[in-house]
């Protein structure tokens, strides 16, 4: 359950660390090769992400309706469908494939 | 006339003049986030959450995943301090994803510490895609409000009518977040050094699950962005 306080405490730390990282940064000063890191992190951190929610639910590894989904995604992505497609088609299959098994 | 303009183009790169985003991509980066505040709030206030707080939640900590990570912790019996430290811990990708950016926006750093309240998954990948930094500008604004302001307003709603609107997962609301993000990284996962960050990521991820708190297996996950420090998957030449 979240609190007035909780609220106020996740603002700071969430708001505080965004705008450290768009200011702290001065990538003239980074190395050359750094930039590339810089570049592929969003990817790296974006692909955790989308297997995290795609497999895990409460910190535990799961497999369930919605690898169906992100499966589906995945496919219309690679047939260059468009996002709205996509997305739509991630969450009809999901909600299918709950409402049959 | 046409064909000189698309020379010039063609010279010159992208079309400086094209939309960055498409009324399509908009459009869904505005589906997913309304139907995504629905369901965020649905949870908060059938958890017990007064409605004001999750409203007031969704425009300061603006990070859904920061709230469901502390309710999460909550639900488990954690601390309080346990639950935000875990809260503050899943949007570190946030302050790394505004690093990332950062410099490609302005380089006034008031206004990037403004623009950084809207750093999110997909706004950044979206900018990122783009070939110059005045497109990567115009498509980050553009995709941070396009996702914020659905957000908002879809997070407003969902706290007033939780009630009525049920279990938001049965429509498969759960999976819309991933399937937008997987199809805004595809191009990337159309190279070989992409295909390896992402492989590497993952199993690192998935590998921490169960007995790391929440928000490290993501970080553990971009510490695969060095792979492109090594020979083979170097993307530029250094």
């Amino acid at each position: 359950m979240l609190t007035w306080t909780v609220v106020g405490l996740l603002a700071i730390g969430v708001y505080g660390q965004r705008v450290i990282g768009a200011t702290a940064l001065d990538t003239d000063r980074l190395p050359r090769r750094w930039h590339a890191v810089l570049t592929a992190l969003p990817l790296a951190i974006i692909a955790a992400v989308i297997a995290l929610q795609t497999l895990t639910s409460q910190r535990t590894l799961t497999v369930d309706a919605r690898l169906a989904g992100v499966a589906v995604a995945g496919l219309c992505a690679w047939r260059r469908l468009p996002l709205l497609v996509t997305v739509l088609a991630a969450a009809a299959t999901t909600a299918a494939v709950r409402a049959l098994v | 006339m046409a064909s000189e303009e698309r020379l010039k183009g063609n010279l010159l790169g992208p079309d400086p003049n094209r939309l960055v985003l498409s009324r399509g991509d908009t459009a869904t980066l505005a589906v997913t986030y309304f139907t995504a505040g629905l369901a965020v709030s649905v949870l908060h206030v059938t958890q017990g959450t007064d409605p004001l707080v999750v409203i007031a939640a969704a425009f300061i900590v603006n990070s859904a995943t920061s709230t469901l990570a502390f309710a999460a912790v909550a639900t488990t019996g954690g601390s309080t301090v346990a639950g935000v430290m875990s809260g503050w811990l899943v949007a570190t990708r946030f302050g790394l994803f505004a690093a990332a950016l950062g410099p490609r926006l302005w380089p006034q750093r008031w206004r990037r510490a403004v623009a950084a309240h809207m750093a999110f998954d997909p706004s950044v990948a979206l900018a990122l895609r783009e070939h110059t930094d005045d497109q990567a500008r115009q498509a980050f604004v553009a995709a941070g409000l396009w996702l914020c302001v659905p957000w908002w307003t879809s997070a407003v709603v969902g706290a007033l009518i939780a009630d009525q609107l049920g279990d938001t997962d049965a429509l498969g609301f759960d999976v819309i977040l991933p399937a937008l993000l997987l199809a805004i990284v595809w191009p990337q996962l159309r190279e070989r050094s992409g295909q390896v960050v992402a492989v590497t990521a993952v199993m690192l991820a998935l590998g921490l699950v169960g007995f790391t708190p929440g928000g490290v297996p993501e970080l553990a996950g971009g510490g695969a962005a060095l792979l492109v420090l090594l020979r083979p998957f170097r993307t530029e030449p250094c």
